[in-house]
């Protein structure tokens, strides 16, 4: 197998670095674990036979130890599959087959510099390197595509070895940026964001071996080290029935915090940003361990707002989070409802949000609820067309509560489905795909109201008889040599778990199985009429550019004073013009968001996430003028150049 | 070649700005004064200032010092960074609002610098022609 056989697979890498957690009990890559560079890693190894075949590295001795560290045992297929539908054997045994195309002793190792010599003497022999195949494994991820920047990689396990090497970049008068999983940059760097985001050379300073992690269930906190992910944190809390505000399960937790706050749907009564941290450890520029906590530093929670706020590399590294957990209550319960009009779903939210109920509460999309609960994207189409056609279910309110305000949300909702049916829908999508074109369906769209008929009528039972739904027949939809692990899979009852999923966020990811997405929204005051102005910012760039967009999620804060929405722009990252397009509906959607009073896009909360929200939200910042504006459009040109260069 | 920050490369940077830029045209006839605080310059990590005022787009002065009564001046805006980072702003490698982005430059009054990011981008890649020592 030829490395340009599996391009058209590995340019479409998205770097979510799910493979470097265990989230289906598949344990993982060996090889990764072992020696912790991407390189070694299922994300990796796809990078690496990208950048070889399109001429970016030069292949050296290290490449031998990273091809050869792979036994093709398989769990990255099963892993990656499940969200992405690649295989990363695949790209592996091009690499392998490659490497015999080699001339024998043609690889040479790389000379050890004045820089890596001291990285080392820091960290130890296999924790820091200059070689370009290793380094090469973190472009898209960290190192903008096509640098021409000299990096160094270094893994430190403690905060006294990190403060050594900020003070060796400091010698060195080099500059230097951490790395938590990976998958901020995964996203960003596809974008205009790409060279404010990340370093034109120097250290990175991958964290994924500082994984210390302790609960303390009496206190109700956790205390982790910056390689720590939401899922391996969400894991260790809920041995102890307690649980963590987190992101998507691959993300590290101290990354994210520190970036963006962690705003989940459970925000709704865990709340965002400092709500949930106590203290941090991190270092400053000079080298220097601080702590939140520290009683002589300038005030830590203090943020300038609005246009000129933004800033996409974090000023600070931490090193140990405390962080608040969340006790589980015994009957914790999802119910979902499901609207055709955002207006309506708003409406109902809004007013649970304002009544504090729902412990997590979000209104979802039907292109979320379709790409999350599908196991291949074109069954995810497939039922988003027929939600969409037949059903006439656009959006659902999706609430995990109690049992006591399960019952008034199905009081308040004309129509509504929970746990039972979410499931069905989950094991019987594939069934559900393939009745496109059937009679039931016609029947239902014809119904005055298609969702009364579904999810509470007298057809309900007929529905979800005809999904027919079951661990079995939804593996018949993935290759024949995963099926069987699949259907143990699916047989796991967290799988279908709507709670469960909710905390452990492990599906997400599966909105980059066709293409790549660029986050858009951000934060805004919680009334009606400001979300639909904001959604119209976000919709009309799209449009104009040709840019496949959607709304995402929207959760509210605050008891519903304040919303974060997410809408996103889907696209093909490997296409150029399609690349040029979406940096342009960027740029239009942050100038429509600005001339809007009280909203803050998302970017511009970037490295704030330890900030007291009061200090970035409030007050109210007016929608800047037309005089401002046009500074703000000098402003993009001079950072990115004109509209052509994009 | 000049030494970055010496006073001949003051003095060029002027005679540069002065005949090569209009101040209309390329200066947007800004009023503002800004102060550069230059922090770790070699050898001996000292700091250094980089102070220059324009009025109606005139540059009326262009001051390097190590001398921090400059501060005296109470420039509109104040820009403070480490010195690989003015060199590359000087040297054209990167705009100083990509630096703010970047989270090399600390600013002040970043309203009033948000106005005048244009003249001050075209300023600094008038003076990247000068002949440097860094």
């Amino acid at each position: 197998m030829n490395l340009s056989d599996v391009l058209e697979t590995t340019k479409k890498e998205p770097h979510c670095g799910l493979c470097k957690i265990d989230f289906l009990g598949t344990g993982v890559c060996s090889a990764g674990k072992k020696h912790g560079f991407v390189a070694y890693w299922p994300e990796g190894r796809m990078e690496l036979a990208r950048a070889l075949a399109e001429n970016e590295v030069e292949p050296s001795v290290a490449l031998l130890d990273v091809v050869n560290s792979c036994n093709l045992c398989g769990v990255c297929d099963r892993q990656c599959y499940f969200i992405t539908q690649r295989r990363p054997t695949k790209a592996q045994q091009a690499l392998k087959d490659y490497v015999t195309t080699l001339p024998p002793n043609s690889l040479k190792s790389t000379p050890e510099d004045e820089i890596v010599k001291d990285l080392r003497t820091i960290v130890g022999n296999n924790w820091a390197t200059n070689d370009p195949i290793i380094i090469a494994s973190y472009i898209r991820s960290i190192i903008k595509q096509k640098s021409l920047g000299k990096y160094y990689i270094v893994m430190p396990q403690t905060t006294e070895e990190i403060v050594a090497i900020v003070k060796l970049a400091n010698k060195y008068k080099i500059p230097y940026l951490p790395r938590g999983n990976g998958t901020f940059f995964g996203v960003a760097l596809q974008t205009l964001l790409a060279e404010p985001a990340t370093i034109e050379q120097g250290i990175i300073i991958d964290l994924w071996r500082m994984k210390d992690l302790h609960v303390d269930p009496e206190t109700i906190t956790a205390t982790i080290g910056p390689g720590v992910t939401s899922f391996e944190l969400q894991k260790a809390a809920h041995a102890h029935k307690l649980r963590a505000n987190v992101a998507e399960a691959e993300s590290c937790v101290c990354a994210n915090a520190q970036n963006l706050g962690i705003v989940t749907t459970w925000s709704n009564t865990y709340g965002w940003g400092t709500d949930n941290f106590i203290d941090a450890e991190y270092i400053d520029s000079t080298g220097t361990i601080q702590h939140l906590s520290d009683k002589d530093i300038p005030n830590p929670y203090a943020s300038e707002q609005g246009l000129l706020s933004l800033s996409l590399i974090p000023s600070v590294i931490i090193t140990k989070l405390t962080l608040k957990l969340h006790e589980i209550l015994d009957d914790e319960q999802a119910v979902f409802v499901p609207f055709t009009t955002l207006p309506e779903a708003l409406d109902l939210a809004h007013e649970l949000a304002k009544r504090n109920i729902g412990i997590s509460l979000a209104v979802l999309s039907r292109k979320y609820l379709t790409e999350f609960i599908s196991p291949t994207h074109e069954i995810a189409e497939d039922f988003n067309f027929i939600a969409e056609k037949y059903l006439k279910l656009n959006y659902v309110v999706d609430v995990i509560c109690d049992a006591q305000n399960k019952k008034i949300v199905e009081e308040l909702a004309e129509v509504s489905f929970d746990h039972a049916m979410l499931k069905s829908l989950i094991l019987g999508s594939s069934k559900l795909a393939s009745m496109k074109e059937s009679s039931l369906l016609k029947t239902i769209a014809e119904e005055e109201n298609p969702l009364k008929a579904v999810f509470g009528g007298p057809m309900r039972k007929h529905f979800e008889k005809g999904l027919a739904s079951s661990p079995q027949e939804l593996a018949k939809v993935f290759p024949e040599d995963l099926r069987d692990f699949f259907e143990k899979l699916y047989s796991k009852p967290e799988l279908t778990n709507p709670v469960w999923l909710h905390s452990f966020r492990i599906l997400p990811c599966r909105m980059e199985r066709k293409h790549m997405w660029m986050y858009r929204g951000g934060y805004m005051p919680g009334d009606k009429k400001t979300i639909l102005k904001v959604i119209d910012a976000l919709e009309k760039p799209a449009q104009t550019y040709n840019i496949d967009g959607a709304f995402g999620f929207l959760s509210y804060l605050e008891r519903g004073k304040l919303a974060h929405l997410e809408y996103d722009y889907y696209y093909d990252h490997t296409d150029p013009d399609a690349r040029k397009r979406v940096n342009k509906a960027i740029v239009e959607s942050w100038r429509r968001q600005f001339a809007i009073k009280g909203v803050t896009p998302l970017e511009f909360i970037c490295s704030k996430g330890l900030h007291r929200k009061e200090h970035i939200l409030y007050p109210f910042l007016p929608g800047l003028s037309e005089e401002e504006l046009e500074h703000f459009e000098e402003l993009i040109e001079t950072l990115f150049g004109g509209e052509d260069t994009w | 070649m000049v030494k970055y920050l010496s006073k001949e490369w003051a003095e060029l940077a002027k005679k540069k700005v002065l005949t090569e830029l209009d101040k209309a045209r390329d200066l947007k006839n800004m009023n503002t004064s800004l102060l550069n605080i230059i922090q770790n310059v070699p050898p001996d990590n000292k700091t250094m200032y980089f102070y220059i005022k324009f009025i109606e787009g005139n540059l009326e002065e262009l001051i390097t010092s190590s001398d921090e009564s400059i501060k005296q001046k109470n420039a509109e805006i104040t820009a403070t960074g480490d010195y690989t980072t003015f060199v590359q702003i000087s040297s054209g490698q990167m705009s100083s609002a990509m630096a703010l982005l970047k989270n090399r430059l600390k600013m002040t009054n970043k309203m009033k610098a948000l106005t005048i990011t244009k003249p001050i981008d075209t300023f600094n890649g008038c003076i990247k022609g000068i002949q440097t020592e860094y």
